[in-house]
């Protein structure tokens, strides 16, 4: 049995948002995005191996070693898709579905132990003519390592909210 | 040991033609295990993704799987032929994520060789695939071109 004032707590809270909406991007505006993360080991192989992946030199170290990689290089769709997650609560927490990416490219190879950064640009925004409360915004993002070298780049564009507005399928 | 016998002796830069189009031999149903698992890994913070109860407010009434994993999902099951004698991955270009992924739903992948450019790159040669990932209703769910480095066939002794 709960008893109502055991969650009195619960009447006061302010729900402590995130994330922004399709008012909130200008085109040529920056966001240097959270966190980082560190790809480790078992990052790769669980990602490579999860996605049926095989190709030994993500999971196999005298495979890559023979390939001229002292360490083993991350699957670059980890890469991608870290870059990319740590870029969402900035550009498309709110909602609003993942339409594409386009110009994907895989710069100085990561290898496991190193971390990502992540950096966006707001490269364009439009109003979506089917969904009168949402847009569509285009962004770049980039991935460094901690060395500061670009290790991916990519243009992704999403559907969305407008203020007040979650967009979803 | 000899690594040169732990990938196949086929499908290196020489054995792809422009305009075949494979379909892979694997499907994937992909479970939460899969798809939650690699959201929470490479930190997707958006909870359409996790959290079932938020996602009763919309009319697909359910997490649905992020199209990153729908994505990595589709180029996992074409790697089988087209990326165990990869030296490197290149990029990817006009990826469209057609339909959402429901957890349990099953994908395959299908490949077309768009062209090949053989720049002796490390010894190897470019080739471009369209990648196309079909649910098991038919519906495509993914379409995108990716690039990858291959090694050419070693010469026999």
């Amino acid at each position: 049995m709960i008893h109502s004032d055991e969650l009195d707590f619960q009447k006061n809270a302010t729900i402590i948002e995130v994330g922004h909406s399709y008012e909130d991007f200008e085109v040529g505006q920056e966001f240097f995005h959270h966190w980082g993360r560190t790809l480790n080991s078992g990052d790769n192989s669980l990602f490579t191996t999860l996605t049926l992946h095989y190709n030994p030199m993500y999971f196999n170290a005298p495979y890559a070693r023979a390939h001229g990689h002292e360490r083993l290089p991350v699957n670059p769709l980890l890469v991608f898709n870290t870059v990319l997650g740590l870029s969402v609560e900035d550009l498309s927490e709110r909602g609003g579905p993942f339409l594409g990416i386009s110009g994907c490219r895989y710069h100085t190879l990561v290898y496991e132990g190193d971390t990502v950064y992540a950096i966006s640009k707001v490269l364009a925004k439009r109003e979506s003519e089917k969904r009168p409360n949402s847009g569509i915004v285009t962004w770049g993002t980039r991935g460094y390592n901690q060395d500061d070298m670009l290790v991916i780049g990519f243009s992704r564009t999403n559907l969305v909210g407008k203020r007040g507005h979650v967009v979803m399928l | 040991m000899q690594l040169d016998k732990l990938t196949p002796r086929s499908r290196y830069f020489e054995d792809f033609e422009v305009g075949a189009v494979y379909r892979h031999w694997r499907g994937k149903t992909v479970k939460e295990s899969d798809a939650v698992t690699i959201c929470n890994m490479v930190m997707n913070t958006a909870q359409g993704h996790f959290n079932d109860e938020f996602m009763k407010n919309f009319p697909i009434g359910e997490s649905v799987v992020f199209g990153g994993v729908t994505l990595s999902m589709i180029i996992g099951l074409a790697a089988q032929d087209t990326a165990q004698n990869a030296i490197r991955e290149i990029g990817m270009d006009n990826v469209a994520l057609k339909s959402p992924t429901r957890h349990g739903d099953t994908l395959y992948a299908y490949s077309e060789v768009l062209s090949k450019l053989d720049t002796g790159e490390q010894g190897g040669g470019e080739v471009r695939f369209r990648h196309y990932g079909v649910n098991q209703a038919g519906r495509l769910v993914f379409r995108g071109d990716r690039t990858v480095l291959l090694k050419k066939r070693p010469q026999e002794r």
